[in-house]
């Protein structure tokens, strides 16, 4: 299961494919409070990215895998 | 919305307009040099304005219009007509976008699909070199294309590492890569593509412009574009992208551009974006960007510096140039102007003394070599005194000694467009007083507005005209004969100021029948290449004016029309060859004032209407009966092609090749007052006249009296008023009529009409009085009691219960406060 | 106060680089080609010419050239251009240009080079 839904997070694993974003889209609109667990994730398909991108959800962990953070973290984190 | 905005869009319509009329002008000239290099001027200079906002979706399909046309200027690619189309469809596209801006300030997040699909189309028609055709990628360094500016936001780390990597020898290059929309569909991950690419020091995602709300979010298009800095070299990357190489433009880096001494601490970069300056180009783009103060002391002086960078070598640049056109002195002597106010700028007098002796000595020897001494070796002095207190010691000490002019130009660049950044910086937009003195100046104003003014205008007539009879009661009544004498001179003058204010309303909503006739060669051109038939049109008077109302209404009968002619009473090529006639049909409309109507006349030369096929079609149908298949003459008969049974399309292109619903052409013309008439030649061709009022404002009528009641007839409708002895009526088939000048003329008397219950009066000669109507090409004889005066008046359409009267058209208000009732002559007889 | 021509076909570039200039102070004058400038830079004399290259009746160059060729004081000018290949540049200062700066121009951009330019000292 590449996103795993809880209550109030969605936990992100291994590759995360595009079948994914329509749910994952669902999930965070109706969810706006809701986390994101990137720690397992290794990557996602650009249409979850964009829908990240659009939603802005707060990011409870990054990716462990460094390159994937840094292209997430400059794509998700505010300005500061 | 902004000034420089709202003249960007109208700029835009003017420009898109004349775009539209060269590529039509093209069609019969397509090697003309001169067009073609107008139409690449056009296309270039509104792409050049469209990037001044953030407007990419437009910037697109005219950069990809741009580039097509530039090849045709080159003679690289022939002008054809499937080129024409697809330009003129960008037009349409890039209209429909003009339109969005003029709503919203932003462009539909919808059109990005089609914006990148036109560009893709104009793009098929260049061939091959596929790496040069998206967007032109400078090849040199210090270039700036679209994206660098994102290098600001490359981490110090990776940054030092694309440093270490091209001291090793490696090139870098910047990748933008703009994956079409429904890239996922084929099975893409763009992103996944991104991330492996060879070389990659650095990469980011960024939407293509602001994502939509989640709600409006579909997330099978994509909306991102990647941009990567890689050490890859060029070829690597070309093999890399190779199945999308139209998705991707890669250019290369100078590596000065990474110096941490001109690039800003990713930190410290000011975004400008639309953020809340009130005129939100396309996109707000980067959703990171805090407002712009003022104008920050940092950034000023960075960009002061870059400047002064670039300024420097391009003198440098010219003074080594070692051509020497007739204009080499003038030229010397601006590059003499420039350093001059550089030492100025940097306060220092003796460098001004140094270059000017050193430009005298240069005039005069013909040879740079002394200035260009004097700029190696003073530069570093400018420089250093140039640099503001604020700039850091080491932006001074990294300076490149003579790099390329641009090198560092770049350093501050921040996202979002310029305009909008400006707009930010409290600058202020606006044309000044005496740009507009020469164009007229208009003034755009609500119709509403307008419409009241007339009312009240109209209500002033009516009052006006009580004056007359207060006066005449003055006289008669109360016999103060002076006052009555007074009271009618202040009518004089209060009625000639009323008509004038009349005239001025009317004036106001006159309009020009360009307005429809614009459209006209677009649409002869697609319909006819959609029939294949080569039309030329011709059109006339297109000043013409009428009131706004008449032109509006006028645009769909007369499109319809039009449409007619082409479909049906134009041949196509190998028809008119066959009889005899040029391959090219003429369709010609033509609009001309005549008196106080505007007459518009549509001709074709195509092969005409057969009057008989006609007729037997309106007996059949029961339209005409026997006697009329027999009375009618040709002219008649092709007009009962506005007959409301007959114009079906299944009979009517069956018989005469004339089209649907021409009685909806007569409904529509007539609900304006106006006429339509068909005049028709076998095998010779068609025309299509249509009179109509200049406008609706004011009706003539025509009073007339009937068992002691007055009522109004439209004068449109009236042909002549005559008096028949009682002795000249006949009766045929149970029908009073008259011989009237050889022909039968059918009476019928309005009391009879409108179910009053008295014959009409004869007058004491024994005389009836005949008001001749024309109603529906049919001329008819009222029979009323006697004729009054032909008054304009404002016409009030009937309200409440009173509206369901068919009979009547409208209804105005007489000078002494009686209501006079205007007949609708069609409908009662 | 300094006195900055505008030369550009396009009536929104005109207003928007007339609304940089203005808004620190220069006095701009407009011209909608070549030969209109040519004749305005005849009648009086600017301290600071920006020219743009593609223009109809006399293009940017031309005008330049025809420019550089008068026997007046010659002021800097500036070329404005969309394309950012290195040989336009070259056009440009071979025609008389002083500096070449891609459109569109930022107006800090801008309004940095027009300052250095014309000789203003740093405020």
């Amino acid at each position: 299961m590449p996103i795993e839904f809880k209550k109030n997070r969605a936990v992100f694993h291994d590759v995360v494919v595009v079948e994914e974003a329509e749910g994952l889209l669902d999930w965070l609109q109706n969810k706006p409070a809701a986390k994101v667990d990137l720690f397992a994730c290794r990557h996602v398909h650009t249409a979850n990215l964009q829908v990240l991108m659009a939603a802005r959800p707060e990011i409870a962990r990054w990716p462990e895998d460094m390159e994937l953070r840094a292209w997430l973290e400059s794509a998700l984190k505010p300005a500061s | 919305m902004n000034p420089l905005l709202e003249q960007f869009l109208s700029e835009s319509r003017d420009f898109s307009q004349g775009i539209s009329e060269k590529l039509m002008q093209m069609e019969g000239a397509p090697s003309d040099q001169g067009l073609i290099n107008e139409l690449f001027r056009l296309v270039h200079t509104l792409k050049g304005n469209s990037g001044l906002f953030t407007f990419p979706e437009m910037t697109r399909v005219l950069h990809a219009g741009e580039d097509l046309l530039g090849l045709v200027r080159n003679g690289r690619i022939a002008y054809s007509q499937e080129l024409a189309d697809r330009l003129l469809d960008a037009i349409d596209l890039v209209m429909e976008m003009c339109a969005d801006i003029e709503a919203t300030e932003r462009i539909d997040a919808s059109r990005a699909g089609d914006s990148a699909r036109m560009a893709e189309s104009l793009r098929a028609l260049i061939p091959e070199v596929p790496s040069e055709a998206p967007a032109p990628v400078a090849i040199h360094p210090g270039a700036t294309p679209a994206g660098l500016p994102l290098l600001s936001e490359v981490p110090e780390a990776a940054r030092k590492e694309a440093l270490r990597q091209c001291r090793g020898g490696e090139a870098l290059h910047w990748v933008c890569y703009a994956p079409v929309q429904d890239c996922f569909f084929q099975g893409d991950d763009p992103f996944f593509c991104a991330r492996q690419t060879p070389g990659l020091l650095w990469g980011a995602a960024k939407p293509l412009q602001a994502l939509p709300l989640l709600a409006e979010l579909d997330t099978y298009r994509c909306l991102l574009q990647f941009h990567l800095l890689t050490s890859a070299s060029r070829e690597e990357l070309s093999e890399y992208f190779r199945y999308v190489p139209d998705q991707v433009s890669i250019v290369p880096v100078n590596p000065q551009l990474l110096e941490p001494s001109v690039s800003a601490p990713p930190g410290n970069v000011q975004h400008h974006s639309a953020a809340a300056d009130g005129f939100k180009g396309g996109a707000a783009n980067s959703p990171d960007s805090p407002q712009a103060p003022a104008e920050d002391q940092d950034e000023a002086s960075r960009e002061r510096a870059a400047a002064l960078d670039r300024i420097l070598a391009a003198q440098e640049q010219i003074l080594k140039l070692d051509d020497r056109p007739e204009w080499s002195g003038g030229r010397l002597q601006s590059v003499a102007a420039v350093l001059v106010n550089l030492a100025r700028a940097a306060g220092d007098e003796v460098a001004i003394s140094e270059i000017e002796a050193a430009l005298a000595e240069c005039l005069s020897s013909g040879q740079n070599a002394l200035l260009l001494l004097w700029l190696e070796t003073g530069r570093e002095h400018l420089v250093a005194r140039l640099s503001s207190p604020s700039a850091s010691p080491a932006q001074v000490k990294h300076k490149p000694a003579a790099g390329p002019p641009n090198s560092s130009g770049e350093a501050a660049a921040t996202e979002g467009a310029p305009a909008q950044s400006a707009a930010s910086d409290g600058i202020k937009f606006g044309r000044r007083a005496e740009d507009n003195a020469p164009s007229p100046r208009s003034l755009k104003v609500d119709q509403a507005k307008i419409d009241r003014l007339m009312n009240l205008i109209g209500e002033l007539v009516v009052s006006k005209n009580a004056l007359p009879y207060l006066a005449q009661r003055a006289e008669s009544q109360f016999g103060v004969r002076e006052l009555s004498r007074e009271i009618k001179g202040e009518y004089s003058v209060i009625n000639r100021i009323v008509d004038e204010m009349q005239d001025a309303i009317m004036q106001v909503r006159m309009m020009a029948v360009s307005y429809i006739f614009q459209r006209f060669p677009r649409l002869v051109r697609d319909i006819s290449r959609k029939l294949g038939k080569e039309v030329q049109l011709v059109l006339e008077g297109e000043q013409t004016e009428a009131d706004k109302n008449i032109i509006e209404s006028l645009a769909d009968p007369l499109i319809h029309i039009v449409r007619n002619s082409l479909d049906h009473g134009l041949e196509t090529p190998e028809v008119r060859r066959a009889c005899g006639k040029r391959e090219t049909g003429t369709l010609t409309i033509r609009a001309a004032q005549e008196a106080d109507r505007v007459v518009i006349e549509i001709i074709d030369d195509g092969k005409g209407i057969d009057p008989a096929v006609i007729k037997q079609k309106a007996y059949e149908k029961g339209i005409i009966d026997e006697a009329a298949l027999g009375r009618i003459d040709d002219r008649e008969a092709v007009n009962l092609i506005f007959a409301a049974g007959l114009s079906t399309a299944a009979v009517v292109s069956d018989l005469s090749g004339r089209g649907v619903g021409m009685d909806v052409v007569r409904s529509a013309v007539e609900k304006i007052n106006g006429t339509v008439v068909i005049d028709s030649e076998l095998g010779r061709g068609t025309s299509i006249r249509i009179s109509l009022p200049l406008s609706m404002a004011v009706t003539q009528v025509m009073v007339v009296e009937s068992d002691g009641q007055l009522f109004g007839v439209p004068m449109d409708n009236v042909v002549e008023t005559v008096r028949i002895a009682k002795g000249q009526l006949r009766t045929i088939k149970q029908t009073l009529a008259a011989v009237l000048r050889g022909r039968i003329v059918p009476l019928k008397s309005l009391n009879t009409l409108l179910g009053i219950p008295a014959a009409p009066r004869a007058n004491s000669e024994h005389e009836l009085a005949v008001l001749l109507v024309h109603a529906g090409g049919e001329v008819l004889g009222l029979l009323v009691d006697g004729f009054k005066e032909t008054i304009g008046l404002i016409q009030k359409p009937l309200g409440g219960f009173l509206s369901g009267l068919t009979a009547y058209s409208g209804s105005a208000l007489m000078g002494d406060g009686s209501v006079l009732m205007i007949l609708n002559v069609r409908e009662i007889i | 106060m300094k006195r900055v021509l505008i030369v550009d076909d396009a009536a929104t570039v005109r207003m928007y680089h007339r609304g940089v200039l203005e808004s620190r102070g220069f006095a701009v004058e407009e011209a909608l080609n070549g030969i209109e400038a040519l004749e305005k830079a005849l009648e009086t004399p600017f301290d600071l010419l920006l020219v743009d290259v593609n223009m109809p009746r006399l293009d940017g160059l031309g005008f330049l050239k025809e420019m550089r060729r008068q026997q007046i004081p010659q002021p800097p000018a500036i070329m404005v251009s969309t394309e950012a290949a290195a040989r336009d540049e070259m056009a440009a200062c071979h025609a008389g240009a002083n500096c070449y700066l891609v459109k569109p121009v930022r107006p800090l951009q801008l309004l940095a080079h027009a300052r250095l330019m014309l000789g203003e000292a740093n405020q």
